[in-house]
């Protein structure tokens, strides 16, 4: 009896050391690892995205013509990305999860990103997602890309739009000939988030920074400006042009 | 020993160290605790995301007397809520906006906000924190763009001040004005009815309420539950469509056929002074709702998909029904003076 005694005394004892490493060790682990991690093994990659029409990059107000002979130009692009995946050639990854990048033509400095990279390891694949979430669309207000004052938000309904895409046609016959595509949904069936998958060859590796193309005519090709030329609501329509963005990306 | 010393020694120090913070910057929070009235469910609204202060409630207040919302400053949320009829639009069966323009739907009534899941007759907003960009940018409402409204908050020394009470600092952003809303939002709760005090036994009902309540229960309490008054799901009534509104309810939402003409269920409570009734206000009075569910052969199809008998009362049951209705009044919510426009 004594003995059992002295033992749960001693599991006590045990139990208020373990306690006071729960306390005190585990943000100071957290903290050495963190540092381990930033210092000895991961570096960051730049991400470059070019936004072009065919070879030519995209300049405000410049015309475009299309495969279907639509001549347009572009006023606005605007595009979420999120949830990047880095995957090496040895099959392990990178990812930065809950962070979310808004593009726009009208900030150049938007268009270049920054992704933790493990050093000396080669890129064999990057994924992201062209979109929010659907937990996040419901996640009430927030700050920073997601802030509901950059335009990407929708007011008559909850929700943000993905990508957005407008300028002028003379092949619409809108109000000053303009398009407007504002792509988005997050409830099924029309949820439109679209995930990209770019394998990166051997050859293309890069060391310092990736560069990756959007290339808009492969939208524009798809689309007859005279007919199609409104989208801002989820639905059918939207979740084609969904379908075509996943075409947008590719690596250079 | 050493290590009780330790640890007081080291909360003192903390002690020392967030006083003479709260000292230099003058700030202090007077924290609110929201209290679920105990015969109401869990509420659905995440506290924990946007913890309650008195500072940031009086904000939300103020912003939501406020016509520097609206465009040319002429529209206030209170325009279309007022408080003495539970927060809706009285008399109107469709609500006004900016420059005299009629919106498509009757307004709805703000309270227990907090228990609700989404908003507006279509469920199209997911979260109260979100809900006041819609009437602010609503161009049949208050026409004006988040940017703009955050700029003339920015640049009026009283929302600095306030602003500066509430958040420690007189910056404007869309969270903190959203999120000062919400403060103020889900604090208009009414529990305090007859049929509250009748549930807390604080009071009886006469025997026309009792028989009123009963007929509600067999009738009407499959979408209009108790103790919120609503299920706060879209459910389809039976109302023919109106010609020039042609109004589908959720499916503007959802595209799915299946949520053709559904639209959400509104709470009862305060019923009596909320009029009004339905999404695009087409009855004026309790009597002509009671009797449309009475009669109406779509309304009826509807209501028996949820009740196990036909709805048909007689002339005196309406009148006992309706009855139990008025039980639904919340006297000191409707003139409580902490919801009221504030006066400086």
């Amino acid at each position: 009896m004594h003995q059992t005694n002295n033992e749960k005394k001693r599991e006590n004892q045990k139990d208020q050391n373990l306690n006071m490493f729960k306390n005190f060790g585990t943000p100071l682990l957290i903290v050495l690892l963190f540092c381990l991690h930033s210092t000895a093994q991961t570096t960051t990659i730049p991400i470059r995205f070019k936004l072009k029409f065919n070879s030519n990059d995209v300049v405000k107000g410049q015309n475009f013509i299309s495969k279907n002979n639509d001549t347009l130009s572009i006023e606005t692009f605007k595009c979420y990305l999120s949830n990047f995946k880095l995957e090496y050639t040895d099959k392990s990854i990178s990812e930065i999860k809950n962070h979310y990048y808004l593009l726009d033509s009208d900030s150049l400095k938007s268009f270049r990103i920054e992704l933790p990279k493990k050093e000396n390891k080669t890129i064999s694949k990057i994924t992201f997602a062209i979109g929010i979430d659907s937990i996040t669309n419901t996640s009430g207000v927030q700050n920073g890309a997601l802030d509901p004052i950059n335009g990407m938000y929708w007011a008559w309904q909850s929700g943000y739009i993905n990508f957005k895409i407008e300028g002028k046609s003379s092949s619409c016959k809108t109000r000053l000939n303009k398009f407007h595509f504002h792509i988005g949904g997050y409830l099924y069936p029309n949820y439109a988030l679209r995930i990209i998958e770019i394998p990166i060859h051997k050859s293309q590796n890069p060391t310092k920074t990736l560069d990756l193309t959007i290339d808009l005519a492969t939208f524009f090709n798809e689309i007859h400006l005279e007919e199609n030329n409104s989208i801002m609501i989820p639905g059918k329509d939207a979740m084609k042009l969904a379908d075509m963005s996943l075409k947008l990306f590719t690596v250079e | 020993m050493k290590k009780v010393l330790y640890i007081v020694s080291l909360s003192f120090g903390i002690g020392i160290l967030f006083f003479s913070i709260l000292g230099f910057t003058n700030m202090v929070f007077t924290p609110i605790y929201f209290e679920v009235p105990k015969h109401f469910p869990k509420p659905v609204y995440d506290f924990s995301k946007n913890p309650l202060t008195e500072e940031k409630f009086q904000l939300g207040r103020t912003l939501f007397y406020d016509p520097i919302l609206s465009r040319d400053n002429t529209i206030s949320c209170a325009s279309c809520h007022l408080q003495a009829s539970a927060f809706t639009h009285v008399d109107h069966d469709l609500s006004h906006g900016i420059d005299g323009r009629i919106g498509t739907r009757n307004s709805l009534t703000l309270q227990n906000l907090a228990w609700s899941k989404d908003f507006m007759w279509d469920g199209g907003i997911n979260h109260l924190d979100v809900q006041a960009i819609t009437p602010i940018t609503h161009q049949l409402e208050m026409d004006e763009t988040l940017p703009n409204v955050i700029k003339k908050l920015q640049e009026s020394p009283k929302y600095n001040a306030l602003f500066t009470q509430a958040f420690g600092d007189k910056k404007v952003t869309s969270e903190r004005l959203l999120k000062s809303f919400s403060q103020f939002l889900v604090q208009l709760v009414t529990a305090n009815s007859k049929y509250d005090k009748v549930i807390r036994k604080e009071e009886t009902y006469t025997s026309q309420e009792q028989n009123g309540y009963t007929l509600f229960q067999n009738n009407c309490a499959s979408c209009h539950t108790e103790p919120l008054f609503t299920s706060d799901v879209f459910e389809t009534n039976g109302l023919p469509v109106d010609a020039y509104l042609k109004d589908g309810g959720r499916i503007k939402i959802t595209t799915l056929k299946k949520d053709s003409l559904l639209f959400k269920v509104p709470t009862l409570r305060n019923i009596q002074f909320s009029f009004p009734y339905m999404h695009d206000g087409r009855f004026k009075t309790l009597n002509e709702v009671v009797l449309f569910y009475n009669t109406n052969p779509d309304a009826q199809k509807a209501l028996l998909k949820k009740n196990k008998k036909r709805m048909q009362l007689t002339d005196n049951e309406r009148v006992d029904l309706i009855t139990f209705l008025k039980t639904l009044s919340d006297k000191e919510f409707l003139f409580n003076p902490r919801y009221s426009f504030p006066r400086e």
